[in-house]
């Protein structure tokens, strides 16, 4: 054997957590991680305010509901696909899940169960967006735009002209309280982080995504049921949004139309930044965690220092351009045909 | 796993057999009644030039293709394979020359992608067991690959390693002793890795059956028990390496009878005088592109046809993409008449007056979804244009003009140009070219590929005619017998460098073993 | 056509792109592609007249046209670039911050200030362009980060508010108020940037190139087009049409607002798409954009006579678009869709 196949076996890694999972050699890319130090840094340079529990508990609060989405929505990035229903997803769960706990509009009263129910109807979305996709060969782009359209569009009807309010306490207090200074909504994103990092290492739902994404063909070649794995990639994805849509009403306290807006920019921008490639195959739920919390840190940070809160989405718009601008920097040909 | 004895009796017949296989597409004969049989550890190689058939058998083998006529045997049974799935049940595994390995996940993924049985139960991954298993399959040939690695971060050589193993994995499947296919895989090894290689396929032999296809000749020779060498579809000689040598197989698998009526060289020989004497219309200096061809000078006059010969990889035809700005240029100088030119994008070439017949035709010749008329029009449409607008009278009357004289076959011109036989397109996009009255220089790569004979022959009659017009021809063939025929002169190239130049007069053209031994 | 024609100099087996796929044809032939939208049109209005008469009258129609006016401009921008396969999804937020720029820079430069508009959402295309074209990244990528750029600058810069146009109002005022034939001038304007996008198509020599590039870009690149060069201009264009449309907006409102035209941008893709422009380029054209517009807002009338409630217009938009790209796409042209 050649003195490079041994050296490449010594430097790969073998070691095994307890779970008999393997954990590869960079898990975690450097380059996010260390914008990420940096950042911190920097802010908290500029600002006192910056490094102090309160300020973490609202950054905390923030990235909740972007933890969730951009969990789900990495599983779509890493087939090569995107989510663009979330905003409309995340409305038409909100407002069915207020409309289903106690509300001030109808005598429903089903407490968790109607989380439930907002979860499923984000199920329901990413099945309509996996049929689509795989049944009739549109690109994900332009299905999930229309089906963001009709989830905007259900939400509108069942809104009504004014928001249902939220009476359901126990709901209410998950949205509002906190627990060591940190809101009770970050369990929840925990816990979504938490799965959706043992689908992607442990079962074949992830591993196969992973392998679509790398080389769809050969996937199907061997015998890979594509469009199955897909459909799972989007219905993970809608899931995710439709409880982010729970979520964000307790937080709110009312089920809102608006409720998701501007959190498709702030998933598609955190995926990408933290490494998850939007051409498939590469990236994870741990690099869109780093990627999560470099853009609620950002946020957060240009608020404490005084920039106009708006400028948010043009920053986050330039940022989504250059990360992907950097990683296909390399492949540029003066033939290339992209559209 | 299978014990890796041999089969009953070293007089069993071939493990694996072509019997009679022909295979047709469209407008040519891909494979004409070829027989290859491979006995049990027996290490066959294949060889043949660009075209010959290399790759058709290939997928046969791999069932991607069903021969029209003809059986496939294995072990004495006919069998018929629907796709590589079947093939790689019968035992057929493929070492392929572009990987077929998924870059995201890990060595043992790869290893038993679509095959995980038992290691994945409930939709969650053993992994202790599938890393296992995968090691199994490593150590069959010795690997000390990680199967945790990730496959992204092996080197190209572990990556082939790797797809080594997948092929030999077939026999698990098959239980039965495995038919690995190499399919050109020396083309990116050198030094350590091709002994590793080498080594590999002898240790092979104790279990396995081996195909090894390659246009690299020693190798070929030095690794295979009997070589068959493929020629036009057909199979024109089985040999056995100790009785002949490179320069013989070289002749068989290139060696035509010529025919000087074929290229019309009376015709070549009327316009030698004047070509003496003309001015360059194309020239160039010491260019260089980083890892593909490197200080490459030459000169191509009015009316005259420069051939560059060379095997895969010896850079020819990087080289003529950056004659038409296709591909970079890193240093050197280009030169159309006479004044430097340098281009960006194809667009400044086709302003300088260099067309560009691709090899590719389908996908960067002809554009597919537009009429004939438009195609023919696409590349200059200065000459019937009113200044920015189009006179719609002189476009129809040019169309016809050029559908007349190539001889184009098309119910109309305003047809889709997808629907046209091969040659015909072909017919279109010289159309294309010789409709510029700004063209000065045409660069044809492989122009007659997969052309029928009568197509062929219009071909090289448009190119005497471009010739007689005073245009520059830079040609790139399939075949020796093409470059030799059709050019006044000859540039054999080799690892990217010019190796050799020759003068190809009528009566004096150099024969196709000359040039081959530059070539190689 | 045979799928089966194997280019024989290709030497390798890998399962990449060798295997030939069977020939799906396009759900609709391009003959019924374009034919039905204009059908569907008359069928639509005619239907819608037979239920309230009064639609076809003046008044109603010329109200109609006013308000298809400013959706019609976007979609022909659009239309420019989704000729060449792309999309745009930045048009609809640039024209509201076109609506912000008018209400600040019109009282200080009356038509200087209309004109500098102009440009600069003209350049804001243009870079657009440069930035597909260059880094070669995909357009809804780049227009998806300049649609958030611009919506948080237009945001900062209006300072999240309406702004009213009393002072430099003159200047735009006859798009709202003049009538050309009955007609505003707005419609006249979006009509007529229509018809002549599409005889400029028609009467230039490189009028095709936008379809060309749509539809075998790389043929045509090897055949000299500077396809660079038309991408950028795709986008300007678009840039420039979402300008006219900011102007007509304007005018229409009284006032710049930072989210004004934002709901305009999934009808406008409607609009597009429905008219029989494939979404993947190459087919289609202004024309087929103008059918398209009409019969989105012929399409929203019929709703409000039918009784459906203006909250389920996007229910409806949504489906309009999946529909339409689903008939349409040549599934031949697309095997590994992400």
């Amino acid at each position: 054997m050649t003195p490079a196949t041994k050296s490449a076996a010594s430097t790969t890694a073998t070691s095994l957590t307890p779970l008999g999972v393997p954990l590869g050699r960079r898990v975690l890319d450097a380059g996010p991680v260390l914008a990420l130090v940096l950042m911190v840094v920097v802010f908290s340079v500029i600002s006192g305010r910056f490094l102090t529990v309160p300020n973490a508990g609202s950054i905390a609060n923030q990235a909740s509901i972007l933890l969730v989405l951009a969990v789900g929505s990495t599983f779509v990035i890493l087939l090569g696909g995107i989510d663009l229903s979330i905003e409309g997803v995340m409305a038409t769960s909100s407002l069915v899940t207020v409309l289903l706990a106690h509300n001030d509009r109808n005598g429903l009263d089903l407490g968790y169960f109607a989380v439930l129910v907002g979860a499923a109807v984000g199920a329901v979305f990413g099945l309509v967006n996996g049929l689509l996709h795989t049944r009739m060969r549109i690109p994900s782009f332009m299905v999930t735009l229309g089906t963001g359209a009709i989830g905007i569009g259900i939400a509108t009807v069942l809104f009504g002209g004014q928001p249902p309010r939220l009476l359901d306490d126990g709901l209410r207090a998950w949205g509002t309280e906190r627990v060591a200074g940190f809101p009770r909504l970050l369990l929840i994103a925990v816990l979504v982080l938490a799965l959706g990092y043992l689908i992607q290492r442990l079962t074949r739902i992830g591993r196969y995504i992973l392998v679509i994404g790398g080389d769809e063909q050969i996937a199907k070649l061997s015998g890979v049921s594509v469009p199955r794995y897909k459909m799972y990639a989007f219905v993970l994805s809608g899931t995710a949004s439709g409880l982010a849509g729970a979520m964000a009403s307790t937080q709110l306290g009312v089920g809102d139309v608006q409720v998701g807006s501007g959190q498709m920019f702030a998933t598609i921008t955190a995926v990408v930044v933290g490494g998850t490639a939007l051409t498939g195959g590469r990236g994870g739920v741990l690099q869109t965690l780093i990627g999560v919390l470099l853009i609620s840190v950002l946020a957060n940070g240009l608020i404490l220092v005084g920039v106009n809160p708006s400028i948010q989405r043009s920053v986050q718009g330039v940022v989504i351009v250059l990360a992907i601008a950097a990683t296909a920097w390399t492949q540029r040909h003066r033939l290339r045909v992209i559209k | 796993m299978t014990e890796p004895g041999p089969l009953a009796g070293a007089s069993a017949g071939p493990v694996l057999e072509l019997r009679g296989v022909t295979k047709r597409f469209p407008g040519v004969v891909a494979l004409d009644d070829v027989s290859i049989r491979v006995a049990p550890h027996e290490v066959v190689g294949l060889i043949g030039e660009n075209g010959a058939g290399k790759s058709t058998v290939l997928k046969i083998l791999s069932g991607v293709y069903q021969p029209d006529e003809g059986v496939l045997l294995m072990r004495g049974e006919p069998v018929r394979f629907r796709g590589p799935r079947d093939a790689a049940r019968a035992g057929i595994g493929i070492v392929h020359q572009e990987q077929s390995l998924v870059g995201s996940v890990s060595v043992a993924e790869n290893l038993l992608l679509g095959v995980e049985g038992r290691s994945v139960r409930g939709g969650f991954y053993r992994w202790s067991e599938l890393n296992a298993r995968a090691e199994r399959q490593l150590a069959k040939i010795g690997s000390k690959i990680s199967p945790t690695a990730r496959v992204n971060s092996l080197t190209f050589a572990q990556r082939q390693m790797i797809e080594v193993v997948k092929a030999i994995s077939v026999e698990d499947h098959a239980h039965a002793e495995p038919v690995v296919v190499f399919d050109e895989p020396t083309s990116v090894l050198a030094g350590e890795d091709l002994e590793t290689l080498f080594g590999q396929i002898e240790r092979l032999r104790s279990r396995a059956s081996v195909i090894f296809v390659s246009h690299r000749l020693d190798e070929v020779l030095r690794v295979s028990d009997r070589v068959y060498v493929l020629k036009d579809g057909r199979c024109v000689a089985e040999r056995e390496p100790g009785s002949v040598d490179t320069k013989e197989l070289y002749r068989l698998m290139v060696g035509r009878a010529s025919s000087g009526q074929y290229y019309r060289e009376e015709e070549q020989g009327t316009f030698d005088n004047t070509v003496d004497d003309a001015e360059e219309v194309l020239g160039a200096d010491g260019l260089t592109l980083r890892g593909r061809f490197s200080d490459v000078s030459f000169s191509v006059r009015r009316g005259e046809v420069l051939g560059i010969a060379g095997v895969v990889g010896s850079g020819r035809e990087d080289l003529c993409r950056a004659i038409f700005g296709a591909e970079p240029v890193d240093g050197g100088e280009l030169r159309v008449g006479g004044k430097r030119v340098r281009f960006r994008v194809p667009a400044d070439a086709v302003r300088a007056g260099v067309g560009y017949i691709p090899a590719e035709r389908r996908f960067e010749g002809v554009a597919m979804g537009m009429s004939v008329a438009e195609n023919i029009l696409l590349a200059d449409s200065s000459a019937t244009s009113v200044g920015p607008f189009a006179v719609p009278r002189r476009r129809a009357a040019l169309v016809k003009e050029w559908i007349d004289r190539l001889r184009i076959r098309t119910p109309d011109s305003g047809t889709d140009v997808a629907s046209l036989s091969g040659g015909n397109q072909q017919k279109v996009v010289l159309a294309k070219w010789m409709s510029s009255p700004k063209l000065r220089v045409l660069v044809l790569d492989h122009p007659t590929r997969g052309l029928d004979v009568g197509a062929k022959e219009d071909v090289y009659r448009f190119v005497r005619e471009m010739c007689a017009q005073g245009l520059a021809i830079v040609l790139l063939s399939d075949t020796l017998e093409e470059t030799i025929g059709l050019s006044h002169r000859v540039l054999v190239m080799r690892d990217g460098q010019v190796a050799a130049r020759f003068d190809a007069a009528p009566g004096a053209k150099p024969t196709q073993v000359d040039l081959v031994e530059q070539m190689v | 056509m045979s799928t089966a024609q194997v280019s024989e100099g290709s030497e390798s087996t890998a399962p990449a792109s060798q295997v030939p796929a069977a020939p799906a044809a396009p759900r609709l032939s391009r003959r019924l592609i374009a034919v039905i939208p204009t059908a569907v049109l008359v069928l639509l209005v005619l239907l819608v007249a037979s239920q309230r008469p009064s639609f076809l009258g003046p008044t109603s129609l010329r109200t109609l046209l006013e308000g298809a006016a400013p959706l019609l401009l976007l979609a022909l921008g659009q239309t420019f670039v989704i000729l060449t396969g792309g999309i745009d999804l930045s048009q609809a937020v640039l024209a509201s911050f076109g609506t912000v720029l008018l209400a600040l820079w019109l009282p200080i430069g009356g038509p200087a200030g209309a004109l500098a508009v102009l440009v600069a959402l003209t350049l804001a295309g243009t870079l657009n362009g440069l930035v597909c074209a260059y880094a070669q990244i995909p357009s809804f990528v780049v227009t998806l980060g300049t649609m958030g750029l611009w919506a948080g600058v237009a945001l900062a810069v209006s300072g999240s508010s309406t702004i009213s146009i009393t002072k430099g109002y003159d200047t735009i005022f006859w798009l709202r108020d003049l009538r050309v034939a009955g007609l505003p001038v707005s419609a006249v304007l979006a009509i007529g940037a229509v018809v002549v996008s599409a005889v400029l198509m028609k009467v230039l020599s490189r009028g095709r190139s936008l379809h060309a590039m749509g539809l075998a870009e790389r043929a045509v690149q090897m055949s000299g087009t500077r396809t660079f060069r038309m991408r950028v201009l795709a986008f300007s264009l678009s840039g420039l049409c979402a300008g006219l449309a900011a102007m007509v907006l304007a005018a229409s409102q009284f006032s710049g607002a930072p989210a004004l035209a934002d709901s305009l941008q999934l009808p406008s893709i409607a609009a597009v798409v429905v008219g029989g422009t494939l979404i993947t380029g190459g087919i289609g054209g202004p024309l087929r954009t103008l059918v398209g517009a009409l019969l989105v807002v012929v399409l929203r009338v019929g709703m409000s006579v039918a009784g459906v409630p203006p909250s389920y217009e996007q229910i409806v938009y949504g489906t309009v678009i999946v529909a339409a790209v689903a008939l349409t796409l040549d599934r031949r042209r697309m095997d590994i869709v992400k």
